[in-house]
């Protein structure tokens, strides 16, 4: 800190801040860099990465070929989860085409179906999943099931002895009104008794995937091109050997290490904004809370980015190694922060190594801000980490670059 | 041949000595492979979800504890005076059940029940999956308490069969996947290096004006990098066994013969890119956005390419991982032989063909000139 101080007061790091706004400026193929891959990733990632359930292609064996049949294929239809795309005159047909993979999933309506149906007995049908993707395959079972129970529960209210008893709903806000019910407590009154589950996504009503993706992008790109320029602009020093002349200068490690990232920061933290703006424009993210957390957040991201590409301009020599080590690097940052993906999904074991991300911290912060709309009292701890391990890559990186020219 | 076999001599002695070359050749695609193997994954468990019962009866705790018995979630605690909402935008929670006061009264007069489930959609996919898995547990916890129908059950039973991977493991998933992406970035990236390396210290003169003639030279190199690519995979099939319990379920040659084309086709795409780039920082970082953003992105790795607007979707047509990613989940996972993946050898050779030509252009070009 004493230090620091020094370095301001002792007017040196004026003029080194000039150098490297001025050696910034003639460089347009890093404003550039600023500029173009950070909007081409958040677009690309935001749209790619889409996990959406919709539109499955369905392929459809009937061997009954009847009225009821009918209605049960239809019911497959008018869902907005499934697409009829093909019959077939039989189960084995039907399966090939799975395997070939131009199916996602299969109903198999035996022959007996209709007589089943007419003795009010049940009957089954097959429902054949192509697992390859498991999630796919999850949520394509689950919209299987709630088009068949809704259907049952039709039929369940047509039959003549029962009272009419409301469907359940799956959707949010479809508050059906309750029959009224015969008085009575006890065993046969449960038979008709329905729980209509009312769920409401909160946040994000629309259930937008890429408000996930592109909320979490924000902060990699912070972090990778944070190091990327900062490895670059450090490592050229060293190999054009220029190094060694601003070392000759009254300037200490610290004024120059202050001097270089200074202009880095501002630069960076326009990536902030762009990040912002493309989120919002492209993806329609909304910004319910501060936007001055979200910057400050922001900011210590580029820190952590630059402290770790200071520490790669530490251990190479040239530009190229310095990107081949990145690869090390980089990987680990944006996988393991629960921005593609969420960190529930990881091995127990993994999930608290998370917590060392700066990544992680900001991809909570971005979304507690942007779509949640809480603020500080909610967000400090992440805050808290985020500066935590933004210090300590800086602090640490200035450590090995002073102990390097020492 | 003599010169081609030469040339590629040279480059396997070059990389040989090259020690972060080798690292990069032969650890690092290896752990990248077990990164990424392990931290993406769509599965989730054990979701925090808070529950506010104001019924407090037998029917409502039942109802929870069917709750409670699901591997999905995971109840935690709720402060007395907190409110639901609150544990959600606190994060503590990823969902939250509210059970109103006549819940336990209305199923016994057999009336519908409400109960309200808040989800946090922050994560739309995870928000899904809660919605699909509440459901379910609600008509199982239904089922349950409903006496044993006189009239036989439901009208319709689905039976629901999953084809391919029954316990549904990601791994299955993902592993075909990483294995083609790790294989969209290594080989090329060593191919870029050397010949942007030759273009940066200007060696490439010394090619120029020696008797070996363009496709000689690029011959040479894809061979030995074809070499290496072979080796990684070979070493990437051996950890995605142990890793992901990948192995051949059915007629391997699609994937083999895929294999090769696929290898070629990376090879050459890095050569191209080298090529053209006679500076390696910047071939590197071609090679990251070309291949292995494309790869990632745009090769229906993580998620289906029908989900990909139609606008930049023709961009997937062009990325060679989306054949090779059909060709191994095929391979490894549906077993659909020929019959299935016939195009995609094809369009591995039509890329392919297309890079070294590009390559093979733009070496010409500068062999002229020099």
């Amino acid at each position: 800190m004493r230090s620091f101080l020094d370095a301001v007061l002792s007017g040196r790091i004026l003029p080194l801040f000039r150098k490297e706004l001025l050696q910034l400026k003639r460089n347009r193929r890093l404003v550039i860099m600023l500029i173009i891959p950070p909007t081409v990733q958040i677009i690309l990632f935001g749209f790619a990465l889409n996990p959406d359930v919709k539109n499955l292609r369905l392929g459809i064996a009937d061997y009954s070929r009847g009225v009821e049949s009918r209605e049960l294929v239809s019911a497959f239809d008018e869902s907005l989860s499934f697409r009829i795309v093909a019959y077939y005159p039989s189960g084995d047909a039907l399966g090939d085409a799975i395997t070939h993979g131009d199916l996602d999933a299969g109903l198999v309506i035996p022959q007996d179906f209709a007589r089943d149906r007419l003795r009010n007995r049940t009957a089954d049908v097959q429902v054949l999943l192509d697992a390859t993707n498991s999630n796919t395959a999850a949520i394509a079972g689950s919209y299987a099931a709630r088009i068949i129970a809704a259907l049952n529960e039709q039929y369940a209210s047509a039959r003549p002895q029962q009272v009419s008893a409301p469907a359940p709903s799956a959707l949010a806000g479809d508050a059906g009104a309750s029959a009224p019910a015969p008085v009575g407590t006890g065993g046969p009154q449960l038979r008709r008794a329905t729980i209509a589950p009312h769920i409401t996504p909160l946040y994000n009503p629309g259930l937008e995937t890429s408000w996930f993706i592109s909320t979490g992008m924000i902060g990699t790109l912070l972090v990778l091109m944070g190091s990327l320029v900062a490895a670059a602009s450090m490592v050229r020093e060293k190999e054009t050997g220029t190094i060694e002349q601003l070392l000759m200068t009254p300037a200490d490690a610290t004024e120059i290490i202050i001097a270089k990232t200074s202009p880095l920061l501002v630069l960076l933290s326009g990536d902030i904004a762009i990040a912002l703006v493309v989120c919002r424009l492209v993806f329609g993210v909304p910004i319910r809370g501060s936007l001055l957390l979200l910057i400050s957040a922001g900011v210590l991201c580029v820190f952590a980015g630059i402290g770790i590409g200071t520490f790669l301009a530490t251990i190479t020599k040239s530009q190229q190694q310095a990107q081949l080590m990145a690869f090390f690097v980089n990987p680990p940052i944006a996988l393991l922060s629960g921005v593609a993906t969420p960190v529930e999904a990881m091995p127990t074991w993994m999930q608290p190594l998370t917590n060392l991300n700066p990544v992680r911290h900001f991809a909570v912060i971005s979304r507690g801000v942007l779509l949640k709309g809480v603020g500080l009292d909610v967000l400090y701890p992440n805050m808290l980490a985020l500066a935590a391990a933004a210090l300590l890559l800086v602090a640490f990186s200035v450590w090995r670059f002073r102990r390097q020219l020492g | 041949m003599r010169r081609i076999l030469a040339q590629a001599r040279k480059e396997l002695t070059q990389i040989q000595r090259d020690r972060l070359a080798l690292v990069l050749a032969l650890v690092l695609p290896m752990i990248l492979l077990a990164l990424f193997g392990l931290a993406l994954s769509l599965e989730v468990k054990n979701l925090p979800v808070v529950i506010q019962d104001f019924d407090q009866s037998a029917l409502s705790r039942a109802y929870i504890d069917s709750f409670r018995a699901s591997l999905t979630f995971q109840i935690v605690a709720l402060e007395p005076d907190e409110r639901p909402e609150h544990a959600l935008d606190d994060g503590k929670a990823r969902a939250a059940i509210i059970i109103p006061r006549d819940f336990g009264r209305d199923i016994e007069r057999g009336r519908e029940a409400d109960v309200q489930i808040l989800v946090d959609a922050t994560d739309a996919n995870t928000a899904n999956v809660m919605r699909g898995y509440a459901v379910a547990i609600t008509q199982s916890y239904l089922a349950s308490i409903r006496p044993p129908a006189s009239s036989g059950g439901p009208a319709i039973r689905a039976r629901t069969r999953l084809w391919y991977n029954p316990g549904r493991s990601s791994d299955l998933y993902i592993g075909p996947g990483v294995f083609a992406v790790i294989l969209a970035l290594f080989p090329p990236l060593l191919a870029a290096l050397s010949m942007s390396r030759e273009g940066e210290q200007k060696t490439i003169l010394q090619v120029y004006v020696s008797s070996i003639t363009a496709h000689e030279y690029l011959l040479g190199k894809i061979l030995a990098y074809g070499v290496i690519a072979t080796a990684q995979w070979a070493l990437a099939l051996v950890c995605s066994h142990f890793l992901f319990g990948m192995w051949f379920a059915g007629d391997p040659t699609p994937l083999l013969i895929g294999t090769v084309l696929y290898l070629f086709c990376n090879v050459c795409f890095g050569v191209m890119v080298g090529a053209a780039i006679p500076n390696q920082a910047a071939a590197i970082q071609a090679v990251q956005f070309g291949g292995f953003l494309f790869s990632f992105l745009l090769s229906g790795f993580l998620f289906p390419i029908s989900n990909i607007p139609a606008s930049i979707r023709w961009v997937t047509a062009v990325v060679p991982a989306r054949y090779y990613i059909v060709l191994a989940r095929d391979a490894f996972v549906r077993g659909g032989g020929w019959t299935a993946v016939w195009y995609a050898p094809l369009m591995l050779t039509v890329l392919g063909a297309f890079f070294f030509f590009v390559a093979w252009r733009n070496m010409r070009r500068m062999q002229v000139d020099a």
